[in-house]
Formats: structure tokens, C-alpha cells, sequence
């Protein structure tokens, strides 16, 4: 740690700079697939590369780099020189001051010590679970573990080294019925070790049961629905719809959206309170320090249905006068952090299930999600699966039910907030400015909405 | 460096084969009409892939220090590995293929940086709301393939574009895409740019309401490629290979409508995905993959073409950090007869629509998709009256493309190559 915190030191020590930062990254890698009956793909990979960051006059430099070698010094300056060339700009960052910390993960945590025939041997048998069902015709299942070790060190004196793990497994069923082709998938994926992934076979149970069950769903007719959104649908919700809203980088430099993200902002009702913390043990997207050395932290964005917070990096925080959030993050030293979110979620409130289910006349109980997108206020996403309920009784299962709108207009229109939070992580994560996967955790309990657009046959 | 970690790899693989990566990046960024960052991104890693016993092994690394371990990591995997069904192949002759214009590497930061002003300020002088979002990215790549069969070829190709995204914040936002492929070295065009992006912005100013309905809907080239996500999936030979492709059988059968010759260009002059060879090194060609409407075949690359029993396609896509897979290079529908201004003409309600927000294919398999329309206009009596908000267009791509109409000009997307589409009736979703 010490030698190379003295030699990212010297990389930034001769630059006459208002601020910088690098951070080094070695990573270590397995994935093991599996299509079908055959094992399609096993790899490793290490990798090792750096990002250093140089802002100047209101004005950012950044590069990427594989080579960690004396050369970097010259890069460094040529960076600085460039940025010299631009026009000043009247922005300064939030300061964090001197600052040191190291970061070890529990070593039964590390993924480095298991065999790759162990990996391959739980996955294999997860998938063998999902393909002993009939009516199965093939899978995908995925194992993914990494390690990895960051060094960091910024001219405000902040030495972070910070060690993080991840391992994850995604299956995949597909059932078929002649043409009629269904597939449902779920995953699991913690900041935990190997052992994590263990005694999850009624999930591979449901992943097959669901698939099958599919083929006999007709697709949803289109139109405008009250629906009972499942958590984990509700926690996409939360993070596409919502949480994407609040990440300041979108905010700052736009005048008319720093006027409809205002705190003290109505957002929706008295019941609804949306929080991003990257404190919670093991979860997906939990961490202890950003990638400009943050504290992480936890934010509430939605208190009782006002808005009360924003997550920041250190520009945007100085920009709109508030704290950093520790959520400046990077998918790997490949990029320059950005704001981004932890693990985001909806707060429980009292309702139960049962009562949300017997007061829903006619509308949709939605299950789960296969991704979504925003462009800030409007939202797309598509669920696994519904059910059609009529007198507060699910009747039949329907399929592609994607479900679209306007954020705003529909957090207003929320109905009742259950009591169920739970949180879910996986081995997928966030895509953002062409940063994808980033781990990220998002949950809710169930949420009644109505007027939701319906997009299906 | 390539030829060091393959020299070792021989000594204990039977076969091996290293794909060696170098980019040199650089992105020049601008948010809300302001210069916000610019980059500079270095790569530089191998991917081994090796077959021992029969078996297939991989790893990648970019750590110069650790090739001793690559290879032993490498030949780990391989215990677990699939079964290799094909052999490393020997070396033939590229295609010439223009992807390298020097003047693009001699386009400075500052360059970029002007540029860009330029842009912000006569899109300011014409539409003072319109906030403008640039990306110009230039990258230099230097690929290279060598093999235990002799296999030694590379390539250096030169990517330059810009994305542009106007954002219109009029009581609710209004996204404006738009995209400039200056790879061929061409300093960038400000008016023919400017005018287009005037034109979206004005006419999306006015508000217009639909109601849900069946619409003739015009599908502009930016447009087109989160539509066609679902296709790109089963023209793929790995999905032939697994059996999830709707298209497994149909070689020669019609498909989708006469107007549609699609292909898969590597050929295509400064195409972001074009090169002489793929990434297992087998000489690039031009592959069709509908013509006129008939399905002609998949896409694969040598361990799905020998799982398929097919002729490899020269389709292996690639980066340093994971083994080949089929995949699409350049994507380019063949221009029609029709004239964007006619067609618009003779609608008498309809939807044109610029951008769909993507994540809309509900089951990619088979094609359906639910794709909310992020930057869309209705037309009315002929003429496109404004902007229309929560409308989705819904349905079968297959199905949707068995009756289309096809502009006459291909956009340069980069690497998509595209005419706008017109679909006579397709089932769009409203709020209204």
C-alpha cells in the first residue's frame, strides 16, 4: 500500500492543479455458464489499470490507462497542459481534507479460494434443478465472482485502499410448447463470499415453475390499469423511475430541472419515503467509500412524500450548495465516476398485502421486472409476468406487460405502500452514461398505483 | 507481447490462439450547452483462448507482469471447457476495407472543443431553449490475431462521431437526438446538422394529442435500432445454436416484406464495426441477411459454425476480455424509392417517430415489443403538427415487418446504416 500510495503521490505530486486523484485497480475474476445441458463457457481474468482525474479551472481532464509505469507522470502533465487550453469555468468542488483508510474484506469472503470445479458444481446443480422440470427445453445459468483491490489518493490528501467481493449466479428457464417459446429468469448477488450462494434451490424451483406456467399466459391487452406491484418490480420502479431523478449530475446544470427537483418539492403521498444507502450490510450495492473517496452513506430522497435530498458527487454537491453522498462511482478504472446510486428503496409502511389485494376491483397484480429504462421524467419498463385480478382475486397469469409513463404523475398516484421491504441484488446491475453493470441493490414492499399504462397486445 | 504469451502457451496447450487489444480514446463531452470533460482512455490487454485434450480454455489479463499465469489460468479453465469442435484457422487474405483516415487522428482537443462551440452557438442563435448534449468520441484500435496455426493478421482503424442529444425543457422534456459519423475524415458540417435539429425542435413545441389506436407510423433511422433489437437476436448463430431463434429452419422462406434487404457490412467504408478481419482472424464479407424479405442465413463464428455444421460467417465479435461470439458488425438496410416528404404528405393521421426509450422487447425471442416513444410528432392532413407525450407502439417486429415502406436515403449511424421505415398500421398504446 505504501509504496504504491507514495508512487500515485509523485504521479500527481508535480502538477499545479486545483485538484486530482487516482485510483489503481487490480481485479480478479471467474465466470462459469451453462446452456442447456452443456457447460458453454468457464474463464478467468486479472486485470489491472488506473483512472487519474485532474480538474483545473472549473475544467476536468481524465485518463484511463493499463500501463502503471513511470509514463504516467508525462500523461499526467500532458493532461494538465490540455486542460489549460480550455476556457475557465467558475466551479470548485467540495473539499473532503486529509483522510486515510484501509478496507479488507473477511478472507472466507474471498472468492480466489474456491475452486473452479466447486463454482462450477453449485451452478451445475441449480441448473440440473431447472431442467429436471418438463416442459423445460433449455437454460442459461451464470456464475460470476470478483475480487477487487483499490488504491486511492486525491491532492486533498484522502489515501483510501479498499478491498470489495461479489458473487452472484443468474438462471435462466426457457420452456417451450411448440412455436410458443416463455422464459423467466432470477438471480442472487451479495458484497459476500461463496458461501452465500448456497441453498437456493427453491429459487430454481420457482425460475421453472414460472417458465412453464407462462406458456399457457396470453399476452395482457393494452391499456390504462390499477395494478399491485410486486417488491422487487416496485424496487426497479423506485430506482429506474425515481432514483435516476435524483442523481444530481442531471440536475445541476439545468435550471428548469433544478426547479422541478426542488427540495421541499411535493412528490407524491404523505406514505411514500425513498431512501439510497450504500451502508447496509452485504447488499449489492453496498460500499464504504466512493471513487473520490466519500464516505458512503445513507440519503433519504423522499421523506413522507417531499423531496428532501439529492445524491452528489463533490461538483455537484459545491454546485447546489449541499453534501457530498458518497455516490460518485465507477463500474471499473475504466471510466471517471459519476453520480449513481447504491441500494435504493421504498420505504415499508403498514399496509398488508391481503388488505391491498381485497380493496383492488379490477386491475393487475405485476411480478417482477426484465429491466427498464428512463430519459428522466418518462419511464419504460417490462414485468415478468402478471396476473389479472378481479374483486381483490388473482384470475388469469398474463405476459408481456411493460408498463410506462411519467414519474411524477405516477408516484402521485400511488395508492397504499405495503409492509414487506425486501432487497434485491443479483449479478446484473445499472447502466449509465455507457457505464454498465454497476452493482446497485433496489427494493420495496408491495405498492397499489393506479392509472399505470399498460403496453402488451 | 502477442507473440511472447502465445509462444508460451504453445509450450503447453495444443493449440492457442491470442487476440491482443491496444485503443487510444479520446471524449470530449458537453452538457446543457457547457464543455464538461474530456478523456483520455488507454487499453491495452490479451485474451488467450486454448484447447487442450479437446477442450477449450480462456483468460484474459492486462497485466504485462502476470503472462505466466495467464496461461496457467487459461489451461485451468480448459479442465472445465467445452469440447472444441473446430481448429484455430490458418492465415488468408483481408478484404480491402477503408477504416483508417489519418486526418482523424490529427484532429486536436481543441479542435473538438471549437467545434462544439460552434454547434451550441448557431443552435442558440435559432432555438435559444434548445440545450445541447455532445459527445465526440475518437478512438485509434489496433487488433491483432495470431494463432498456433500460423495465424498473424491486425488491423488499425480510426473511429470518430459525435452524439447529440438537444433536450427541450417545455413544460415537461423533449429529447432530440441526432448523430454524425466523421470517421472518413471530413471536418464536421455545421448547417445540414443545425437544420435538422431546428426542424425537430420547432415543430416540437407545438403539442399534439393521439389517441390509442392503429396508426401508419414513420420510424426515422435514429429510431429504428432500439426496434430492432429483437432482429439482430435471431439472425445470431448462437441462438441457432441453442434453439432459441424463431428464424431456426426458415433459410429461403420469406420472412419479412420485398422492401427489406438487410445486411450484416463489414465492408462498409469508416463503418464504426467495419475491419478486413474478424476477431478470430477469418478474412471479413459482406453476409445478407434478408433479401428482399427471404431469410438467407445466420450469423456465426467458428465454434457456433462447427456446433451448427454451417459455413463460419466471419462473424466473431470480440474484445480482449472475453472469447469470440457471433455477432453483427455493420447493420445496414438497403435504401428504398420513397420520399420522406411525400409519404408525410399523404398521411392523414399518423405517428413519426425519432427516438424510442429502449428495454421495451418483452420477450426478445419472439420479437414482441412494447417501445415507449421518447421523441415522437403526429402527423395530421399531411403535415407534422407537434409532439406528442405516453404513447407506445406495440406489437410483433416480425409481424411489423412483414408490410413496410423504405425511405430512399441511408443514415450513417455509424454502425448502423439506415433508411427511415414506414409501417402502414401498427397498434399504438396513449394515455389519451
Amino acid at each position: 500500500m505504501d509504496t504504491m500510495k507514495s508512487f500515485l503521490k509523485e504521479v500527481l505530486g508535480g502538477l499545479a492543479v486545483d485538484y486530482a486523484d487516482i485510483r489503481v485497480e487490480e481485479t480478479e475474476g471467474s465466470g462459469v455458464i451453462y446452456r442447456g445441458r452443456s457447460l458453454d463457457d468457464v474463464r478467468r481474468s486479472f486485470e489491472r489499470g488506473g483512472c487519474f482525474r485532474i480538474f483545473h479551472r472549473g475544467n476536468w481532464g481524465v485518463a484511463t490507462f493499463n500501463n502503471i509505469d513511470e509514463n504516467l507522470k508525462g500523461l499526467a502533465k500532458e493532461v494538465a497542459s490540455e486542460i489549460e487550453l480550455l476556457p475557465p469555468r467558475n466551479e470548485t468542488l467540495v473539499a473532503l481534507g486529509p483522510f486515510e483508510d484501509t478496507v479488507r474484506i473477511r478472507p472466507e469472503d474471498d472468492p480466489r479460494r474456491i475452486s473452479l470445479t466447486e463454482k462450477r458444481s453449485l451452478l451445475r446443480h441449480y441448473n440440473d434443478i431447472i431442467l429436471g422440470n418438463k416442459g423445460i427445453a433449455t437454460t442459461v445459468s451464470v456464475y460470476q465472482d470478483s475480487y477487487k483491490h483499490v488504491v486511492f489518493y486525491s491532492t486533498d490528501d484522502r489515501s483510501l485502499d479498499q478491498e470489495t467481493v461479489y458473487t452472484g449466479f443468474a438462471c435462466r428457464a426457457v420452456a417451450r410448447d411448440g412455436n410458443n417459446i416463455q422464459d423467466y429468469s432470477d438471480s442472487f448477488g451479495k458484497t459476500q463470499g461463496f458461501d452465500s450462494l448456497k441453498h437456493r434451490e427453491p429459487m430454481c424451483e420457482r425460475i421453472a415453475k414460472v417458465a412453464i406456467d407462462l406458456l399457457k399466459a396470453e399476452p395482457v391487452p393494452a391499456g390504462k390499469y390499477t395494478v399491485v406491484i410486486d417488491p422487487l418490480l416496485a424496487g426497479v420502479f423506485a430506482h429506474e423511475a425515481f432514483g435516476h431523478l435524483s442523481e444530481a449530475d442531471h440536475i445541476a446544470d439545468n435550471e428548469r430541472l433544478k426547479e422541478m427537483m426542488k427540495t421541499g418539492t411535493r412528490f407524491g403521498v404523505d406514505e411514500l419515503t425513498i431512501v439510497d444507502d450504500a451502508t447496509m450490510p452485504n447488499e449489492r450495492g453496498s460500499y464504504r467509500y466512493d471513487d473520490e473517496g466519500a464516505a458512503s452513506e445513507r440519503t433519504e430522497l423522499v421523506r413522507h412524500g417531499i423531496l428532501v435530498g439529492h445524491l452528489h458527487n463533490r461538483q455537484t454537491a459545491q454546485q447546489m450548495n449541499e453534501l457530498p453522498t458518497g455516490n460518485s462511482r465507477a463500474i471499473s478504472y475504466r471510466f471517471p465516476p459519476i453520480v449513481r446510486m447504491s441500494n435504493t428503496f421504498i420505504e415499508s409502511r403498514s399496509t398488508r398485502l391481503h388488505d391491498m389485494m381485497d380493496s383492488l376491483e379490477s386491475g393487475l397484480y405485476v411480478v417482477g421486472s426484465r429491466g427498464g429504462m428512463t430519459e428522466l421524467e418518462s419511464f419504460t419498463f417490462s414485468s415478468q409476468y402478471a396476473y389479472l385480478v378481479e374483486h381483490g382475486r388473482k384470475t388469469r397469469m398474463v405476459r408481456n406487460v411493460t408498463l410506462s409513463g411519467n414519474v411524477f404523475e405516477t408516484l402521485k398516484n400511488i395508492e397504499a405502500i405495503g409492509d414487506d421491504l425486501t432487497i434485491f441484488g443479483g449479478i446484473g446491475g445499472c447502466g449509465k452514461g455507457g457505464q454498465a453493470p454497476l452493482p446497485v441493490g433496489l427494493g420495496a414492499p408491495h405498492v397499489k398505483i393506479r392509472n399505470v399504462l399498460i403496453g402488451g397486445k | 507481447m502477442e507473440q511472447k504469451i502465445l509462444a508460451l502457451a504453445n509450450r503447453r496447450a495444443d493449440a492457442a490462439e491470442v487476440f491482443g487489444e491496444e485503443a487510444d480514446r479520446t471524449v470530449v463531452e458537453f452538457r446543457g450547452g457547457k464543455l464538461h470533460s474530456q478523456e483520455t482512455r488507454l487499453t491495452r490487454g490479451y485474451g488467450l483462448r486454448v484447447i487442450k485434450d479437446g477442450k477449450i480454455g480462456f483468460c484474459s489479463s492486462t497485466d504485462p507482469d502476470r503472462i505466466n499465469e495467464l496461461t496457467d489460468a487459461a489451461l485451468d479453465t480448459s479442465v472445465l471447457g467445452k469440447p472444441a469442435q473446430f481448429e484455430f484457422p490458418e492465415a488468408e487474405k483481408g478484404p480491402e476495407v477503408k477504416v483508417f483516415d489519418n486526418r482523424v487522428m490529427l484532429v486536436s482537443v481543441r479542435r473538438m472543443v471549437n467545434w462544439g462551440k460552434n454547434l451550441i452557438d448557431i443552435m442558440h442563435a435559432r432555438v435559444p431553449d434548445v440545450k445541447l448534449d455532445l459527445t465526440f468520441t475518437r478512438t485509434y484500435r489496433e487488433i491483432k490475431v495470431k494463432n498456433s496455426s500460423g495465424l498473424d493478421v491486425g488491423f488499425e482503424r480510426a473511429e470518430f462521431d459525435l452524439w447529440i442529444t438537444g433536450l427541450l425543457v417545455d413544460g415537461g422534456l423533449v429529447w432530440i437526438p441526432d448523430y454524425v459519423n466523421l470517421s472518413n475524415g471530413h471536418p464536421l458540417q455545421f448547417e445540414p446538422l443545425a437544420d435538422r435539429l431546428e426542424r425537430q425542435a420547432k415543430v416540437a413545441k407545438q403539442k399534439a394529442k393521439l389517441t390509442s389506436g392503429t396508426y401508419p407510423v414513420i420510424v426515422m433511422p435514429t429510431a429504428l435500432p432500439s426496434m430492432l433489437v429483437a432482429l439482430k437476436f435471431g439472425v445470431n448463430g448462437k441462438q441457432r445454436e441453442k434453439g432459441t431463434s424463431p428464424l431456426i429452419g426458415k433459410e429461403d422462406e420469406k420472412i419479412l416484406d420485398e422492401n427489406l434487404t438487410i445486411l450484416d457490412n463489414p465492408l462498409h467504408s469508416f463503418g464504426l464495426a467495419s475491419s478486413p478481419f474478424d476477431g478470430e482472424g477469418v478474412a471479413r464479407h459482406r453476409n445478407v441477411l434478408f433479401d428482399k424479405g427471404v431469410f438467407k442465413g445466420f450469423l456465426f463464428d467458428l465454434a457456433t459454425a462447427a456446433a451448427c455444421k454451417c459455413e463460419c460467417t466471419a462473424s466473431a465479435r470480440r474484445g480482449y476480455s472475453r472469447p469470440p461470439v457471433p455477432g453483427i458488425t455493420n447493420f445496414e438496410i438497403t435504401s428504398g424509392k420513397n420520399d420522406f416528404e411525400k409519404l408525410v404528405q399523404e398521411t392523414k393521421e399518423g405517428l413519426l417517430v425519432y427516438e424510442f426509450l429502449g428495454g421495451g422487447q418483452s420477450n426478445i425471442m419472439a420479437g414482441d415489443i412494447n417501445l415507449n416513444v421518447t421523441s415522437g410528432f403526429k402527423i395530421e392532413g399531411g403535415e407534422i403538427v407537434g409532439r406528442v407525450k405516453d404513447v407506445m407502439v406495440t406489437g410483433n417486429l416480425y409481424k411489423m415487418l412483414e408490410k413496410v415502406e423504405v425511405g430512399s436515403a441511408q443514415q450513417d449511424l455509424g454502425n448502423y446504416f439506415l433508411p427511415f421505415v414506414r409501417f402502414p398500421a401498427l397498434k399504438v398504446a396513449t394515455k389519451e
